[in-house]
């Protein structure tokens, strides 16, 4: 249930994906992972408000991306994969792309993880074991109801926390000692 | 929506503002009213404008909850809202109007003086209000579900823009907001269309940006699903192009959307009714609450507990005799307690120990009868225990054995339901809270009362101002315990959680051990308990803090009473208006009396909680299975084994099909090889076959005869299933291998082992066929554990049979020995076998190949060999694969 471990485990993880990198090396020849590297990809928006990718002298007219560490590495790692869903290849990180692509992919990422930061909650109201919030998130003034209560505040680490509406529909904590007084102790009513 | 909002930014203190006026009004009416003044000029317009507020008030609530409805900003609470809303605005303006009325009428009839009494007793009023509160409910119920519609009322300000663009409102056959924009911001979006093309409509700083595409320009619709959020794709050769992007709370109103849309592009005739499913109703039609939960229709609010209190009560004539005698041992034990203070205080000290009493210096006698009241009391309690003891375990085993028992019968969708899942595993709690309900709650309900009322009896009855006095601290004492122990409450279950948490750990890498002293990972394991300790400290701490604060301050405001009492009544006794022993009394009733008024806090949410759980009880013993029994099923005792799937479509959720128009006819004792990537549906089309669900649309048939029409039984009897996991049942391995047929001989027994090339390594083991499973560790491995599920399967002896993935997960000599016995045991069978490794398959007389829930290729291995297609393409593969390992396949 809960997504993330400690912090200190975290960084245990990281260091050994940085080791296991140089020691899977040797299995290149197998499988190979495609990285997409800035110089010879170029990514654009059509017209028609889809993300389309020229990789040396191939163009995929509809690529999607997804991001392999969600949690984590928000914007490192991040699959590009046809319309089909077959895999293109893999971008290492965001910023090693000039400042034009990289607006265009986290404009694509955000539209396709639609994470509405909450920054302020204004109220939550159990009843029946269903709550109703209201927030201001930096996307504007939401309300949502939230089914039972610890299961759908999920934590990610000691502070950030990702919430989960009945409808599928997600909302984050980036860091909850920056609420105010008021959001904190609605939020610890229901963790 | 904004500009109601700007204007109403709080309704409710709007309607705070108006009380004032309604008050003004309302006195005015009663002074004119006794005085006999007939309506002046100026209370007839205060009163209309009053009424004119009300009446504005309710279209303003309506307008903004039809406004946030249409952008779907949270429809739930929309709802919720505008019915009370509606609710108030309507009783407010009924109350003045009725009240109006009545006035008018009785200065009429020149009566004088009656006004105010009558108002309020007047029964026709208050149904006339009631009516109307629920006219008011009704309202926004049909104006709820009239936003699932395919044609949403289009906002003024966008009929206009249209009307610029020269685009008549009435050829617009569809339209609907969505409440995101392209950019992925919260705001209005509107997707119209027309016969012939579609309209994308947004606000871009206060003009409306109007967008056309034509139908004829696009090959495809289809919604995408992101995470968070979905959008509209639709495409034209290698272009696609996103027309609206909206949240996920929309996404059951945009997958309508998509259908319509399909509709209008192929020109077909859209019909509203077909579109707009069932499962789209998100409000109780009732109360126009929104389901919290859409798969199980339930309204909390709507809940009629009074009738699952009366179910629940339906279980009491079996334990009636033991609830009257437990019922009867409280009251006499809580006669025995109020008697107590009466005795060692009043009588005691005013009559025993008081010169002139009636009873002067019978002290013996007196000492006498309080230890015979406490004797009888102990008596009774003793009696209490037992009869509570026995009634809870006859309530706990009629409970569970029935709940089980309807368990068992429902069909797999109800377990594989992640919602109905989540109900059986609360199954136990609920049963346990149900009892706990038959046991204390119910008796400990009537005898409090009858305490509470006892206890305020004698009080008041001794001396009623002090009484009152002692009751002071109550209303805190009982805030207190509303509000501040729920804190407290949430306190507590989350170090539960905690301290669940740290214990799953715990369990977690002891059954991990293995892994993680293979990987020398202790100290990870040593880090991450620490830290889930240190949690746990730190709320342990939090707790300990707050109910070592809380609790010492409830008793301590409890104990203010007992203050007030000995310093009044101490004054009184110095003042000789009381008596010493009606003070020791008061005394001692002050200790009892606050036990009660702290249940009586809780009673609400015990109530509703307990009336919960039997709601979630009785639905499992209600739900009927999805995959019932026909009631005209025909009895087919002995199959051929011929089956036909006849355009056979099915999907897990409607909206989701997973296997698409499906053809086959496959003759007695055939063997089907089913073939395709994982996730296509083999394994889908075999829980179709054998029944497990119940396909959409199209028939799957057994010697002609739908499988919805033949006997359940006969049906299961006829059909083994061999799955890559065996599940075994804690019991012998002879109890497992003769599991459909209990009764058999030992020597079909031990015959099914050997021909499932079970019977050499079960007669290795100490116990042989009478080895059980899961004891003293005693566990099998998986080649061991599919070569019993074969035996089990040989001596069900069905007709037709089904393989899924068999032999996925064993070694090559295991596999070997596990196909033999399967060749075996396929003889003389129609068989469906899937297989991992397709040269499992060469058995088969002909393959069908899946590729995304259709069917693309049937045929014998040479056939689609040389059909060089999917099947051609996934053996190539796997032969590649075998050769990297240096395998030949
Ligand atoms: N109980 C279920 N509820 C919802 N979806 C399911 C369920 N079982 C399988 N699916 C989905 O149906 C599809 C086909 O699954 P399945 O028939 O198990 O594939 P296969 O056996 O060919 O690997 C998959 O996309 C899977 O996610
Ligand atoms: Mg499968």
């Amino acid at each position: 249930m809960e997504i993330g471990e400690d912090k200190k485990t975290q960084i245990d993880i990281d260091e050994q994906g940085e080791l296991e990198e140089a020691v899977t090396e040797g299995l290149a020849e197998y499988v190979d992972v495609v990285y997409l590297e800035p110089a010879k990809t170029s990514f654009y928006r059509t017209p028609g408000g889809v993300i389309a990718l020229k990789l040396e002298d191939k163009t995929y007219p509809r690529v999607n991306l997804h991001r392999a560490f969600p949690f984590s590495l928000g914007d490192k790692y991040i699959s590009v994969r046809e319309g089909s869903g077959q895999e293109i290849g893999i971008i290492t990180d965001l910023d090693d792309f000039d400042e034009k692509a990289r607006g265009i992919l986290k404009e694509e990422l955000e539209r396709r993880y639609f994470t509405p930061e909450i920054l302020c909650i204004n109220s939550v109201k159990s009843e029946f074991g269903y709550s109703y919030w209201e927030v201001e998130t930096d996307r504007g003034h939401r309300r949502f109801t939230v089914k039972g209560r610890g299961d759908s505040v999920i934590p990610i680490d000691e502070v950030r926390y990702l919430i989960m509406d009945m409808d599928g529909n997600r909302f984050e904590i980036s860091d909850i000692r920056k609420l105010d007084r008021k959001s904190k102790k609605y939020l610890e009513g229901m963790i | 929506m904004s500009r109601v909002k700007e204007v109403f930014p709080y309704p409710f203190l709007g309607l705070l503002a108006m009380l004032p006026l309604f008050f003004i009004v309302v006195i005015k009416f009663g002074i004119m009213g006794y005085a006999g003044i007939p309506l002046d000029a100026g209370t007839i317009l205060i009163a209309s404008i009053l009424i004119g507020v009300g009446v504005d008030y309710s279209i303003h609530f309506l307008g903004r909850v039809i406004s946030e409805m249409k952008t779907g900003c949270n429809i739930h609470e929309a709802s919720l809202i505008a019915t009370r809303a509606a609710g108030y605005a309507i009783i407010i303006n009924a109350v003045t109007l009725i009240f109006l009325n009545n006035y008018s009428r009785y200065t009429r009839m020149g009566e004088k003086k009656k006004i105010n009494k009558d108002f309020c007793a007047d029964d026709e009023t208050f149904s006339l209000c009631v009516l109307l509160f629920k006219v008011g409910k009704k309202a926004m119920v049909i104006l709820g579900g009239s936003t699932l519609s395919i044609k949403e009322d289009l906002p003024k300000q966008i009929i206009e823009a249209l009307g610029d663009k020269g685009i008549d409102p009435q050829v617009i056959e569809f339209s609907m907001a969505s409440d995101l924009t392209l950019n992925g911001e919260f705001g209005e979006t509107w997707l119209l269309a027309t016969k012939e093309k579609i309209y994308i409509v947004r606000e871009e700083s206060d003009n409306f940006v109007i967008e056309e595409v034509l139908f004829t320009d696009i090959e495809r619709i289809r919604p995408e699903n992101m995470i968070g959020s979905a959008m509209i794709v639709i495409g034209k050769g290698e272009d696609d192009r996103i027309l609206v992007c909206y949240t996920s709370a929309l996404a059951r109103k945009f997958s309508i959307a998509v259908k319509v849309l399909e509709k209008l592009r192929k020109g077909e005739e859209v019909n509203e009714e077909d579109l707009l499913d069932k499962d789209f109703e998100r409000n109780c039609p009732k109360c126009g609450t929104l389901y919290p939960n859409l798969n199980r229709k339930v309204c909390p609010k709507c809940l009629d507990r009074r009738s699952i209190f009366r179910r629940v009560l339906s279980f009491v004539p079996r334990y009636r005799s033991q609830i009257i005698l437990i019922l009867l041992c409280m009251l006499a034990s809580s006669a025995m307690k109020l008697l107590g203070p009466f005795l060692s205080g009043r009588i005691l000290f005013d009559e025993v120990l008081t010169e002139g009493g009636k009873y002067e210096g019978q002290v013996g006698k007196i000492v006498l009868i309080i230890f015979g009241s406490q004797l009888l009391s102990l008596l009774i309690s003793i009696a209490y225990g037992r009869i509570n003891a026995v009634m809870t375990a006859h309530v706990i085993f009629d409970l569970k054995s029935q709940v089980f028992g309807a368990m068992q019968r429902l069909s797999l969708s109800f377990f594989t339901n992640k919602e109905t899942g989540w109900m059986m595993t609360r199954v136990n709690s609920d049963s346990n809270q149900l009892q706990r309900f038959f046991n204390n709650g119910f008796p400990y309900f009537i005898v409090n009362i009858v305490n509470l009322i006892g206890i305020a009896f004698i009080l008041f009855s001794m001396d009623w101002f002090l009484t009152l006095l002692i009751l002071l601290p109550a209303p805190l004492v009982i805030y207190i315990v509303r509000k501040i122990y729920p804190r407290l409450w949430s306190i507590f279950s989350r170090q539960f959680r905690r301290n669940s948490a740290l214990n799953s750990l715990i369990n977690d890498s002891l059954a991990g051990v293995r892994v993680v002293k293979a990987f020398g990972k202790e100290d990870i394991e040593v880090a991450r308990f620490e830290k889930r300790n240190d949690d746990l400290f730190d709320i342990s701490m939090e707790a300990g803090h707050m109910s070592s604060t809380i609790f010492p301050l409830v008793s301590f405001l409890m104990g203010l009473g007992a203050l007030i009492i000995w310093a009044v009544g101490g004054w009184q006794v110095i003042n000789e208006t009381m008596t010493f022993g009606t003070l020791i009394t008061f005394v001692g009733y002050m200790g009892l009396f606050y036990g009660p008024i702290e249940f009586m806090t809780h009673i609400v949410d015990w109530w509703s909680s307990c009336m919960n759980a039997a709601q979630r009880i009785f639905e499992i013993l209600d739900s009927e299975p999805d995959v019932i029994e026909a009631p005209d099923a025909v009895s087919m005792s002995s199959l051929n084994g011929e089956v036909e799937i006849k355009d056979m479509t099915f999907g897990y959720e409607k909206t989701k099909p997973v296997l698409y128009d499906i053809n086959l006819h496959v003759k007695p004792g055939e063997m089907i090889g089913l073939v395709g990537h994982s996730g296509a549906g083999k394994s889908t089309m075999i829980n179709l076959i054998a029944r497990l669900y119940d396909v959409d649309s199209g028939s799957i048939s057994i010697d002609g005869v739908d499988v919805r029409k033949i006997s359940m039984k006969d049906l299961r009897s006829q059909i083994g299933i061999v799955l890559q996991e065996t599940y075994l049942f804690n019991g012998s391995i002879a109890e497992n291998i003769a599991y459909a047929r209990p009764d058999c001989k030992r020597d079909d027994i031990i015959r099914a082992a050997k021909v499932a090339n079970a019977h050499d390594f079960i007669m290795k083991l100490p116990d042989g066929y009478d080895t059980v499973i899961g004891r003293r560790g005693m566990n099998l491995s998986g080649g061991e554990r599919q070569r019993l599920a074969i035996a089990r399967a040989i001596l069900h002896d069905p007709k037709i049979l089904i393989l899924d993935e068999a032999t996925a997960s064993v070694d090559t000599e295991t596999e070997r020995q596990i196909q033999e016995a399967l060749e075996r045991l396929v003889k003389g069978r129609t068989t469906f076998a899937i297989a991992h490794r397709l040269s499992t398959l060469r058995n088969a007389d002909r393959l069908f190949v899946l590729e995304k829930g259709k069917n693309v290729e049937l045929g014998t291995h040479e056939e689609l060999l040389k059909a060089k297609g999917t099947y051609f393409n996934l053996i190539k593969i796997q032969r590649e694969g075998m050769k990297i390992k240096g395998i030949e396949g």
